[in-house]
């Protein structure tokens, strides 16, 4: 036995070690950014207290749909196939409305192939966090260049990219959507509270993290490198999470400018101004910031927009409080008499 | 002249959206009201408005239900089709025409009874006088006919539920028809309608309505669906039966509902449902199959009970729309890339569309399988004569699911994939339990549910599956089978083919040819069609397809001494099957095997 006292295992809110949030060992490039984000999640599920059996991870098919391995081994998940995430999810939450439903997919995935997909779920303001690990590039293939990739950006082969890329967030605030914020993998504190301001919100939240792909899209011409995305990334503010659980009164207040934004569970976002002030409830203002960004060639990271009036699916299906899944037998099969009372009816009696 | 009583087909030419298809379901109404035993057939185009519809009505006092093969009472309201309709009569059949068309009337050998169906209906309702019109001709045929006024005006009632004022139009338009038949008609034709005691009480019922409330009686949780002739009304009859049938004192649903954005999008989200642990089905047809291969593949391959019904229609591609074939089969028994191999369940009556709505439920959970049902246009979306639903007999089976953690706790060996029973079906712990948690997947897996590419895993996993799908075979709805004592010819044929196949026994028993029948109702092939087969010398499958679909499944599966005698009879036109047609293939197909 060893002198030394055993070091009590820090828990959570719930009394929960960290360990039940991870997952199984990473098979992606060492150095990858996807790598940073899962322990993101990691970080963000176990300190926001939320029980890891009622999350559900959803992911479509490529490198970052590979990750749901990595985190929170002790929910359920669902790698289903390519770009089609969005529908498997509404479908789950159609019959189990109180799980945490957290998607996680890439740039190919819902910038081409499932890029209706996510429209539609934006649309619907499904309740879900999706989260985009973009790189620009299609990893798995070995380097082709995405539907986001920069323009003038150039990849470790072949000639710099010159096709228009789709911004993820523009199109997502022009949709209607409720949470659209952008973020860098290397930028953890910011991406924590993004992550956890997400899952505390009612609809659906998107977070488009640039996430640098160390073997094909990390050379010195290309927009998405690690070297680039630090030198160029514009914060739009300081982003703090508060939970519910801890009083917003014993947080310090920061000496300058801030907006809390109250979430669904009750939970805060503090955004610090840093130079300019940005007013995420302001769709105009935030699809400027992405458009200046855009010619200035910068990233601009932060809440971009957020809206808590619109409905999410659950009210628009108008189902029973209970989730399908636990309604009785006896409330899904009408009874017998009502069956011959029908026939009676159609008979004209 | 003798008369021809309660046997011989009217058929209806109009265009689509004016409104004719009220007036034509209320002249079907009233005869079945009747007690004739008649059966209606839309013949319409893929179109909103303007272009050609027939609608087909066949009396017949012995129960044949396929359209007939000519027309005997031709009613010409439509211009762009008056030549060609009226060129291919025969002579001695009877044209009832709108003088108000301004169309030639050239056939002197037919008994024409000239309407001016126009003016009647505007001196009604000059603003009506387009809707107006179609009752009107029902008034004349009723006069002509013999049809009661109170059989009409039941079905007026029936079609209006309600709505004084229609009801009060109609019943004045029938009488407009009526008269003016009395006062300027001598009745020369032979065709009559009388009335028959009605022995069994009966309804008329789509079969996408049967299905549809079939599934709300299986306790569907969701519907995802894409709008596509000729399903919609299958979906749209769930949407309408929810607020009656599944809906709480509250307004609250126990059944969500989910237009998706194309059919993918609506297969992913059944597939999410099955995966939650609910009930979650789809309504397409063919062209949205096609869309869906991917995931009916991961439904299969990650063992996630879904539910599909597909409405054949006329394929490949977009194909008649509006037309109805058996040509899905093979598509959807082995739907998706790869080794697959799927439930499918063919209804061929309506009562059996409602039975079949329920069962796919409990077959799909049991299973852990896409399953598909089957129907087609000509069955889902025409009127046929029901004796009633039945309940079903057995409560919902929700499969090997575990709910209960002490059930879990107490299981050995537990994998998601684990055969722990020897039926090749293993059991699930559903997300949110915390119960054995995997990441289901698309990609090769081992027991455990953990990503594998080993060569073991991979071949355990496809002949577990394979045994798992021969395991429903027996365990599905089995074959009906009608046998004659002689045996020498078996006709096997599936779903709607049903309601013609009376008519093609009895015009091959004219022939002298005794055959005894063998409807398929499920796939893979149940043990009892084989057993079928070989108690015949020779077997003709029959099918509403060009390929012969169903052959072919037969003679990869059936055992090779018995592949010889098993022959194809497959024709499509589009049409639902004419059963001379029928008849004739299967006389020649005989010959040619007895040589």
């Amino acid at each position: 036995m060893s002198d030394k006292p055993a070091r009590a295992i820090k828990l959570n809110v719930i009394n929960e070690p960290k360990e039940n949030y991870k997952g199984g060992p990473s098979s992606l490039c060492p150095g990858c950014g996807h790598d940073q984000i899962s322990n993101v999640i990691i970080n963000a599920a176990w300190e926001n207290g939320i029980e890891p059996h009622r999350i559900a991870k959803m992911s479509g098919i490529g490198c970052s749909s590979k990750t749901p391995a990595y985190y929170l081994g002790q929910s359920h998940g669902f790698n289903t196939v390519h770009g089609r995430m969005p529908s498997v999810t509404t479908g789950a939450y159609a019959i189990n409305k109180d799980l945490l439903y957290l998607g996680v997919s890439g740039d190919g995935d819902s910038a081409s192939i499932g890029i209706g997909q996510l429209i539609h779920a934006i649309r619907r303001n499904m309740d879900m966090v999706y989260i985009v690990e973009n790189n620009g590039v299609y990893g798995l293939t070995k380097g082709q260049y995405s539907a986001t990739a920069d323009i003038g950006s150039k990849k470790k082969k072949g000639k710099a990219n010159e096709t228009q890329p789709i911004d993820l967030c523009a199109l997502a605030i022009n949709l209607g959507c409720t949470f659209v914020a952008r973020s860098f993998s290397g930028s953890k504190k910011q991406l924590t509270s993004l992550i956890k301001a997400a899952m505390s919100h009612k609809g659906f939240a998107l977070i488009d993290v640039i996430s640098p792909c160390v073997t094909f899209n990390n050379n010195d011409e290309s927009m998405r490198s690690y070297q680039y995305v630090k030198e160029n990334e514009v914060t739009l503010h300081m982003a703090d999470y508060i939970p519910h659980f801890e009083p917003v009164a014993e947080i310090e207040v920061p000496e300058g400018h801030f907006t809390d934004i109250t979430l669904h569970d009750g939970s805060t976002i503090r955004l610090e101004t840093i130079s300019d002030s940005h007013d995420p409830s302001d769709s105009m203002a935030a699809l400027t910031a992405l458009h200046q960004a855009e010619v200035d060639k910068k990233h601009v990271t932060g809440l971009l927009y957020f809206d808590s009036s619109k409905p999410s699916l659950a009210e628009d299906l108008g189902l029973v409080s209970t989730p399908l899944l636990d309604v009785d037998a006896s409330d899904l099969r009408p009874s017998e008499e009502m069956l011959k009372q029908m026939n009676s009816e159609f008979l004209g009696q | 002249m003798d008369t021809i009583v309660n046997d011989f087909t009217i058929n209806i030419a109009t265009a689509n959206g004016t409104g004719s298809q009220s007036a034509n379901l209320i002249l079907l109404q009233s005869l079945f009201d009747m007690g004739v035993p008649v059966s209606g057939k839309n013949l319409f185009p893929s179109n909103i408005s303007g272009l050609p519809t027939w609608y087909i009505v066949r009396l017949s006092d012995k129960g044949y239900q396929a359209p007939g093969d000519r027309t005997h009472v031709q009613v010409l309201v439509n211009k762009a089709t008056w030549a060609e309709d009226l060129a291919s009569l025969e002579p001695g059949s009877v044209v009832i025409w709108n003088t108000d068309s301004k169309m030639p009337m050239d056939r002197t050998d037919v008994f024409s009874y000239p309407v001016p169906m126009t003016k009647l209906a505007r001196s009604l309702s000059p603003k009506l006088a387009k809707l107006v019109t179609n009752i009107v001709y029902v008034g004349v045929l009723a006069e002509l006919l013999g049809i009661t006024d109170e059989a009409l005006h039941k079905a007026v009632a029936g079609q209006f539920k309600g709505k004084a004022s229609a009801i009060e139009l109609n019943i004045t338009a029938l009488e407009l028809g009526r008269n003016h038949a009395r006062e300027n008609f001598t009745k020369g034709d032979p065709y009559l309608v009388e009335e028959r005691p009605i022995e069994q009480d009966r309804f008329f019922f789509e079969g996408n309505e049967a299905v549809a409330l079939g599934c709300i009686f299986g306790g569907v949780q969701l519907l995802a669906w894409y709008p596509i002739t000729p399903s919609s009304s299958l979906a749209e009859g769930i949407i309408g039966w929810i607020p009656r049938l599944r809906t709480n004192d509250e307004g609250e649903a126990t059944c969500a509902v989910i237009q998706a954005e194309d059919e993918l999008a609506a297969a992913g989200m059944v597939l999410g449902a099955g995966w939650a642990g609910g009930r979650g089905m789809t309504a397409t047809s063919g062209p949205g199959i096609s869309l869906m291969q991917e995931f009916i593949g991961l439904a299969y391959f990650a063992e996630i009970p879904s539910v599909f019904w597909d409405v054949n229609r006329v394929g490949p591609s977009t194909g008649l729309p509006t037309r109805t074939q058996q040509s899905d089969l093979a598509m959807l028994y082995e739907g998706s890339h790869g080794d697959t191999q799927h439930i499918v369940i063919m209804p061929g009556t309506v009562e059996e569309c409602f039975e079949f709505g329920w069962r796919a439920f409990d077959i799909s959970e049991r299973f852990q399988t896409p399953v598909f049902g089957l129907s087609d246009l000509d069955l889902g979306m025409n009127r046929w004569a029901c004796e009633g639903f039945t309940y079903p007999d057995t409560p919902m089976d929700r499969g090997k699911t575990i709910r209960e953690q002490d059930v879990f706790e107490a299981m050995e060996n537990f994998g998601r994939y684990r055969d722990l029973d020897g039926d090749g079906i293993p059991y699930r712990t559903l997300p949110g339990s915390g119960m054995a948690p995997i990441l289901y997947r698309g990609t090769g897996h081992n027991p455990d549910g953990v990503y594998s590419e080993k060569p073991d895993d991979y071949f355990n996993l496809m002949t577990r599956l394979k045994d798992k799908i021969n395991g429903a075979r027996d365990v599905l709805p089995a074959p009906i089978l009608r046998e004659e004592v002689e045996g020498d010819i078996g006709v096997v044929y599936f779903g709607s083919m049903e309601n013609t196949i009376q008519e093609i026994d009895d015009m091959l028993e004219a022939t002298g040819i005794k055959v005894s029948q063998c409807r398929v109702r499920s796939l893979p092939i149940h043990s009892e069609v084989e057993a079928f087969i070989r108690r015949h010398k020779t077997t003709i499958v029959l099918e509403i397809n060009r390929d012969g679909q169903l052959w072919g499944i037969l003679r990869r599966e059936l055992p090779n001494d018995i592949v010889g005698q098993v022959h194809s009879v497959a024709y499509s036109d589009g049409m639902p099957p004419r059963a001379r047609i029928y008849a004739d293939l299967i006389l020649e197909t005989i010959k040619e095997a007895n040589q």
